[in-house]
């Protein structure tokens, strides 16, 4: 301790350390800012930033430690909610059936419609149930156990009918929610057309308004509508002309429109790999006419709505594939321990050992993760989790087709016929990092917010070191030399006042040095790269990568020290679990920040760049045949 | 050889280096081998391997056979063929853009082939505006229709499309390409650069996931530039090539009447046709070539103006010049 403080002393003189001076002092002052905001400004809403703060390096440890709890009346509640629903599931629900005839049945949908799992996040007073986020999470984690259904409720609610829910009026409210939230009405969310996926300046849907100043008209088509067959209310974007400041511009607004205005013709349903059941085809518009008080929002402003809609659905990802999960384990572990060759059952392999341990740890991390956004969301305030959520889907969706990938090589040749249900999960699961936002997209978003928020705090200092303070350059390059000495960091998550339980100390210590190393990397890429950072795609890749599994390793820290100061049952697995999924999260995050350095020999993105440029330029495998002579 | 024809056949080489007697060149004792044993023999014989080479033609099995016989295992002619087949086959496919030892007959066909490898562009599209052939007309006489090929691609047709209708647009030509031993001529249609680089304004509301642009003060660093200062010189778009069997202003307005089809903007924008002469036969005479070589080309260059409306004008005034150049 002393040591500590004469060399932030020492550091202090020199103008040199910055960075482990500001780490501190940041901290303990962050800690009493908040402390006196608590005081001074109670109705200032909360500044989610926690996966942002990552980018520079610091750890809030307030919004994660300790892991969001729900009381003990809501426990019962979601337990009596999650019965019946876990029991229509296991015994009502044919997914052999539905995948078969690519169609839910009449009587299936009733059933879900009866368990009120139309209107989950729907208020009391329309009619829904008026769950939280958790509890939402919760039961996406017994829906997905049946992907077709999984998908049409997730479109009717989570994108389906949340524009009405976050923006519309309150006659919009009261008119159409109680209708949805019965699931007497099904929603469906319109805004893909074929020229269109990310790129809303493409949109060619128009709208524009009738003579009397009554009614739009919509023209136009969408495609891979989901519920597009059966949604009776659709949420659907198109061009309208507005005037902003005397100039007339195209903007994007959001309509209601329900079936019955008529004009709308469904293409027939697609013939999919997966989610077969769910119902996914083209929308036509023909002059349908929508009542000017069916704009959502104002006119001209559905490009928000839009992306409020699209952050807020994702995070159930990450709970639903670990119920997906969880059950494939029961199921390949059955399998695994009586299946006997060489006189040994399959459990006793290795191999077979280590897909089962990936399972294991891919469904813990995941659901960890999902909870803690859903926890952090539902916290008194707006907080923006986007960003948390974009992770947990990222994450979620990836390792889902890997760990199902794992469970079908388990049961091997059995596995892969259909009399076995592993070859249709594996066809549900394909669309998960394809849905809500691909993956490669999402995975921008997640660095580019992050640049964003580090960008501006960063700037000026970034703007002296261009300008060639000596003085600042003396400080990086000591700064530098230090990093390499530390091996540790100290973020405040160990020791005195520390979040994590002592048992975890190990893990945590690799977090907080991936934290701070990561800080570093940000940095250094800012000021190599500035704006032009949004062309470095394979970077940004990287930078993404590394957030994921540093918020992963954070939810599951968390979680698993709330478990065991609770005591609650196999907290001692969960140590093991958590040691190990830190263990190989930290070692792939120092690759890939080495990776992020410019001259390594791990940083491959020239390489990959001219590979890909001699394909594109031939748009073809160029190499010879390696059994072609010249002579 | 090249009379015959046989310059690339190796079974004629074989032949010729079958009329060598066998073994009797071949050194007997150590004193024959020091001297160059029969040495305007080997250099008849390493005078016939390069010309193998020149022509590109590879030795096999047989030459290596027949030279061992005829000259022994360490003479110089073994010692060639051995270098040509250490150079020879990695200096075969050195060239990423090979042009076929045997081009096509039909005029149509070489131009497609030539407008593509100019182009280089994997989406251009070849049309081809008119066939040749001969008519006889009313009156008897032959008339001679030549081929007319065009090449556009996507992007070209993006870029015509924006372009400022109040510039012309400039038909240039003939410029030569030469396909081994034959050169065929291109026009090409292009405009000035534009003056100011206009740039989009930046629309935050056009990506639904992610920031196109980050609202940062600084750009990148220095050592992260990757921009070269020769890159920065802009020849203007280059908007449209064609080949013609005639280079003159019937033929060229009808390919710009083929290309307007599917490019409106050509008919509002101004042509104007800055033509040479093209190739002519060289003049018997060769002082008169003497005297006029180093006439500048802009004294030959025709200039006209179009209609802004409508179709491309009509007449042009030639002035026909001397050509130096090879006929083709």
């Amino acid at each position: 301790m002393m040591n500590a403080n004469r060399l932030v002393v020492l550091s202090k003189y020199f103008q040199s350390g910055q960075r482990l001076l500001a780490c501190n002092v940041r901290h303990a002052g962050k800690k009493v800012q908040q402390v006196q905001q608590q005081r001074l400004f109670r109705t200032h809403c909360r500044q989610l930033a926690y996966a942002k703060d990552l980018f520079l390096g610091l750890l809030n440890k307030d919004e994660v430690f300790p892991y969001p709890e729900v009381g003990k009346e809501e426990q019962d509640e979601i337990n009596q909610l999650v019965a019946p629903v876990e029991k229509f599931f296991s015994e009502e629900v044919d997914s052999a059936k539905i995948d078969r005839e690519a169609k839910i049945p009449e009587e299936t949908l009733k059933g879900l419609k009866e368990l009120g799992l139309f209107g989950l996040m729907v208020p009391e007073e329309y009619g829904g149930l008026g769950l939280s986020n958790t509890m939402y999470a919760r039961l996406a984690e017994i829906t997905s156990l049946d992907g077709s259904i999984a998908v049409t409720l997730a479109a009717h609610q989570a994108i389906g009918l949340k524009g009405i829910l976050i923006a519309g009026t309150e006659a919009q409210k009261q008119k159409y929610l109680p209708k949805l939230a019965s699931g007497e009405h099904i929603a469906a969310f319109c805004l893909t057309e074929p020229g269109s996926g990310s790129d809303a300046a493409s949109i060619q849907t128009r709208a524009t308004l009738s003579e009397d100043g009554k009614h739009y008209l919509i023209n136009g088509s969408k495609i891979w509508i989901s519920n597009g067959g059966m949604a009776d209310i659709m949420t659907v974007f198109a061009r309208t002309e507005v005037v902003v400041d005397g100039v007339k511009k195209d903007k994007i607004s959001a309509f209601i429109v329900e079936r019955a205005f008529g004009g709308i013709t469904s293409g027939k349903p697609e013939d999919k790999l997966g989610i077969r059941g769910s119902n996914t085809c083209e929308v036509s518009f023909d002059n349908v006419p929508v009542p000017v008080e069916n704009v959502i929002g104002e006119v001209g402003g559905g490009f928000k709505i839009a992306m409020n809609i699209l952050n807020s659905g994702r995070f159930s990802m990450g709970s639903s594939s670990a119920g997906m999960i969880k059950k494939l384990i029961t199921m390949t572990s059955e399998y695994a321990a009586t299946r006997k060759q060489f006189n040994k059952s399959l459990s006793e392999f290795g191999m077979i050992q280590e897909k089962f341990a990936d399972m294991a740890l891919s469904a813990f991390a995941m659901e960890s993760m999902a909870y803690l956004t859903a926890g952090m969301m539902d916290r008194p305030g707006l907080p923006d989790c986007s960003l948390e959520a974009a992770m947990v889907k990222v994450f979620s969706s990836e390792r889902a087709w890997i760990c199902v990938s794992e469970a079908l090589q388990v049961l091997g040749g059995l596995g892969y016929t259909k009399n076995y249900p592993y070859e249709r999960y594996l066809r549900d699961c394909r669309i998960l990092p394809i849905f809500e936002g691909t993956n490669e997209v999402l995975r921008m978003y997640i660095a580019l917010t992050g640049m964003q928020y580090a960008g501006k705090i960063a700037t000026s200092k970034i703007k002296e070191m261009k300008k060639g303070n000596i003085g600042l350059a003396v400080s990086m390059i000591i700064k530098k030399a230090m990093s390499r000495t530390t091996s540790s960091v100290d973020l405040g998550l160990t020791g005195k006042d520390g979040v994590v339980h002592p048992s975890l100390k190990e893990s945590a210590k690799k977090l907080e040095l991936s934290v701070t190393h990561f800080g570093w990397t940000v940095e250094t890429l800012l000021y190599r790269f500035g704006k032009t950072i949004v062309d470095e795609q394979i970077a940004l890749k990287r930078v993404a990568d590394v957030l994921i599994n540093l918020y992963a390793m954070t939810a599951v820290l968390s979680r698993t020290s709330r478990s065991i100061s609770l005591g609650l049952k196999k907290h001692d697995h969960e140590i093991l679990l958590t040691n190990t999924f830190c263990d190989e999260a930290f070692f792939r995050n120092n690759y890939m920040l080495v990776q992020l350095q410019k001259h390594t020999p791990e940083n491959d993105e020239a390489n990959i760049k001219k590979i890909a440029a001699a394909v594109f330029q031939n748009r073809s495998y160029i190499c010879s045949h390696p059994l072609d002579r010249t002579f | 050889m090249p009379e015959f024809g046989v310059e690339r056949d190796l079974a004629v080489y074989n032949k010729l280096l079958d009329v060598f007697p066998k073994e009797v060149f071949v050194p007997r004792n150590a004193v024959q081998r020091m001297f160059n044993h029969y040495p305007r023999q080997q250099e008849c014989g390493v005078q016939l391997l390069e010309q193998m080479e020149e022509y590109g033609v590879m030795p096999n099995v047989e030459t290596k056979v027949l030279l061992v016989q005829i000259f022994g295992k360490k003479a110089h002619p073994i010692r060639k063929y051995q270098r040509m087949m250490y150079w020879m086959p990695k200096f075969k496919h050195v060239n990423p853009f090979p042009v076929p030892l045997q081009l096509p007959e039909d005029p149509v066909d070489v131009a497609r082939f030539g407008l593509a490898r100019i182009a280089n562009d994997l989406d251009a599209k070849v049309t081809v505006y008119q066939l040749p052939c001969t008519d006889i007309t009313e009156t008897g006489e032959e008339i001679t229709i030549p081929h007319v090929v065009g090449i556009q691609s996507p992007s070209q047709m993006e870029l015509l499309a924006k372009h400022n209708p109040n510039k012309p647009v400039f038909v240039e030509g003939p410029f030569p390409l030469w396909l081994r031993q034959t050169c065929v001529h291109y026009y090409v249609l292009r405009a000035d650069p534009p003056e100011e680089k206009v740039e989009e304004p930046y629309d935050p509301e056009r990506s639904l996931y992610y920031p196109l642009r980050l609202d940062v003060d600084f750009g990148r660093d220095l050592g992260d530039e990757e921009n070269f200062d020769v890159e920065d010189l802009d020849e203007g778009p280059v908007f449209a090539m064609c080949m013609t069997g005639r280079g003159d202003q019937a033929t060229l307005n009808q390919w710009i009447s083929g290309l307007q089809e599917n490019n409106p903007m050509l008919g509002q924008v101004p042509t104007l046709f800055r033509v040479n002469a093209g190739p002519q036969e060289l003049s018997a005479s060769a002082d008169a070539e003497s005297g006029h070589a180093h006439r500048p080309d802009t004294e030959t260059r025709s200039e006209e103006k179009l209609q802004r409306d409508g179709e491309p004008g009509v007449i042009v005034e030639e002035e026909p010049q001397r050509r130096q150049g090879r006929n083709q």
